[in-house]
C-alpha cells in the first residue's frame, strides 16, 4: 500500500508493467513507476553531475568589470569571503546548503545506484537511502542559480558582467539534480530495492 | 479512498512506507515513526517562536550594507525591494518580494494553523497534509536574499564599490533554518482532516 504523499490519500499498490507510470486519484500527484532502466540512468546521470559539480567549483562563476579592475567569484570564494568578513553563521549555513549537502548527495546516489546494479550491500543501500531522505531538503543549488542571476540584474547598470565556465556547468548541473532528486521519488528505490535484494 | 482504514495506517516520513500505528519502528527503514507527539509539537512550537523573535531583526537591521566612494549605506530587505522597484526591475523586485517577504509570512501562518488545530484538536477544514506539503515546497525559496547577499559579498570587494552582508542576514537565515526545524518537528501522525 502507498500513501500519497500531498494529500495523504490512502492507495493499493499495483505491480505497474514497464514504462507505466501510477498517479494518485485524488490529486493527481505521480505516486510511483516502474522502470529497469531508472537506476543505470540515475548512475549515469550522478556521476555526470560529479563531474559537473567538480567543474561547478574549480573556476570562476561570473566576473565583473569596473573601471578595468576585474573581480571574480566561485562557490568557495563566496563562502570564505563571508566568513573573513565575521558572517560566521551565514558563511557556514550557505556552505552547507550549496556545497557540503549536494556533494553528499551525489556521492551517496553513486554510491547507491552502483551497489543495487551490482546486487550487493543490502544493509548498507537501506542506510544510504535514510540519509538520502534526510538531506534532500536541505539541498538548495537550484535556488543559488535563480540568486545568481537576481545578484547579476542588481549589478548590471554598475559593471561589465561576464559568464564563467562554472556558471554553465552549475546551470546544467542544476538540470541533472532536477531530475536525479526531484523527479525520482525515494520511494521508487525502496521499490526497486525490494525487487532487487528480496525477490 | 478508504477514511476508516486511513486512520490506522501512517506513512513513515523517511521513506514513505504505509506503517500500522503503534509500531515504534519503520518496517522497512527502521527509522522512529511512532514519536511522542506531545514533545514533538512542544518542539515546534518553540522552533515557531524562535523563528518568530529572528523574523524582527532580519527585517529591522540592513541585510546588505554598501560603500560606494567613501559613502556607506545600509539596505534592509524592504528597502531593498523598494530600492529595486524604483529603479525599474520589476520582475526582480517580484521574485525577492515573493522570496524574502510573501514565502516566510505565509510560511509562519500555515505553521501557526496547523499547530493550533493540533492544540485544540480539531478537524482542519483545509487538507492540513496538503498545507504540510506546500510548506515543505515554498520553504527553501526564503533563502534567494540570503544568496544574493552571499553573492555580492563575495563578487563586489573593489576600493571604490564594496558591499558586505549585514546583521540583518544572520538573523534571516536564522529564522529560514527555525521555521524548518520547525515544520520538520510537526508530527504529521497529529493532523486530521474533516
Amino acid at each position: 500500500m502507498i500513501i500519497c504523499p500531498k494529500c495523504h490519500t490512502l492507495h493499493k499498490k499495483i505491480r505497474l508493467e514497464e514504462g507505466y507510470t501510477a498517479t494518485c486519484n485524488s490529486c493527481g500527484v505521480i505516486l510511483y513507476r516502474y522502470e529497469e532502466r531508472m537506476l543505470v540512468h540515475s548512475l549515469a546521470f550522478s556521476i555526470t553531475g560529479l563531474i559537473l559539480f567538480l567543474v561547478a567549483n574549480l573556476f570562476p562563476l561570473v566576473s565583473v568589470d569596473m573601471l578595468g579592475i576585474e573581480n571574480h567569484v566561485s562557490i568557495l570564494s563566496m563562502i570564505s569571503a563571508l566568513i573573513n568578513k565575521d558572517f560566521l553563521i551565514v558563511g557556514i549555513v550557505v556552505s552547507f546548503l550549496i556545497f557540503i549537502f549536494p556533494f553528499m548527495l551525489l556521492l551517496s546516489f553513486i554510491a547507491l545506484t552502483s551497489l543495487m546494479l551490482l546486487g550487493i550491500g543490502r544493509e548498507i543501500s537501506k542506510d544510504l537511502l535514510v540519509l538520502i531522505s534526510k538531506i534532500l531538503p536541505w539541498s538548495m543549488l537550484e535556488i543559488y542559480l535563480v540568486s545568481i542571476l537576481v545578484a547579476l540584474v542588481k549589478l548590471m547598470g554598475l559593471m561589465q558582467i561576464h559568464f564563467g565556465l562554472s556558471f554553465w556547468a552549475l546551470v546544467l548541473f542544476v538540470m541533472l539534480d532536477i531530475y536525479l532528486s526531484k523527479s525520482i521519488r525515494v520511494g521508487e528505490y525502496w521499490e526497486l530495492r525490494r525487487r532487487i535484494y528480496y525477490e | 479512498m478508504n477514511k476508516k482504514k486511513n486512520q490506522n495506517l501512517i506513512r513513515c516520513a523517511t521513506c514513505e512506507a504505509v506503517n500500522r500505528k503503534g509500531d515504534s519502528k519503520c518496517h522497512r527503514c527502521a527509522s522512529a515513526i511512532n514519536r511522542d507527539s506531545s514533545v514533538s509539537t512542544a518542539r515546534a512550537w518553540a522552533f515557531l517562536l524562535t523563528a518568530f523573535i529572528l523574523y524582527i531583526p532580519a527585517n529591522i537591521y540592513p541585510i546588505l550594507i554598501g560603500k560606494q566612494f567613501g559613502n556607506s549605506y545600509g539596505n534592509t530587505i524592504l528597502e531593498g525591494i523598494l530600492h529595486l522597484w524604483d529603479s525599474g526591475e520589476y520582475p526582480i523586485a517580484l521574485i525577492i518580494f515573493i522570496a524574502s517577504v510573501l514565502v516566510p509570512i505565509l510560511k509562519f501562518i500555515m505553521l501557526l494553523y496547523l499547530l493550533i488545530n493540533i492544540k485544540i484538536n480539531r478537524e482542519a477544514k483545509i487538507n492540513p497534509h496538503k498545507i504540510y506539503h506546500i510548506t515543505e515546497v515554498i520553504s527553501p525559496w526564503s533563502m534567494v536574499d540570503i544568496f544574493v547577499v552571499a553573492i555580492l559579498t563575495g563578487l563586489v570587494h573593489m576600493t571604490a564599490i564594496s558591499i558586505v552582508a549585514g546583521t540583518g542576514a544572520t538573523a534571516f537565515v536564522l529564522m529560514v533554518l527555525f521555521t524548518m526545524f520547525s515544520a520538520l518537528s510537526i508530527d504529521v501522525q497529529m493532523l486530521k482532516r474533516s
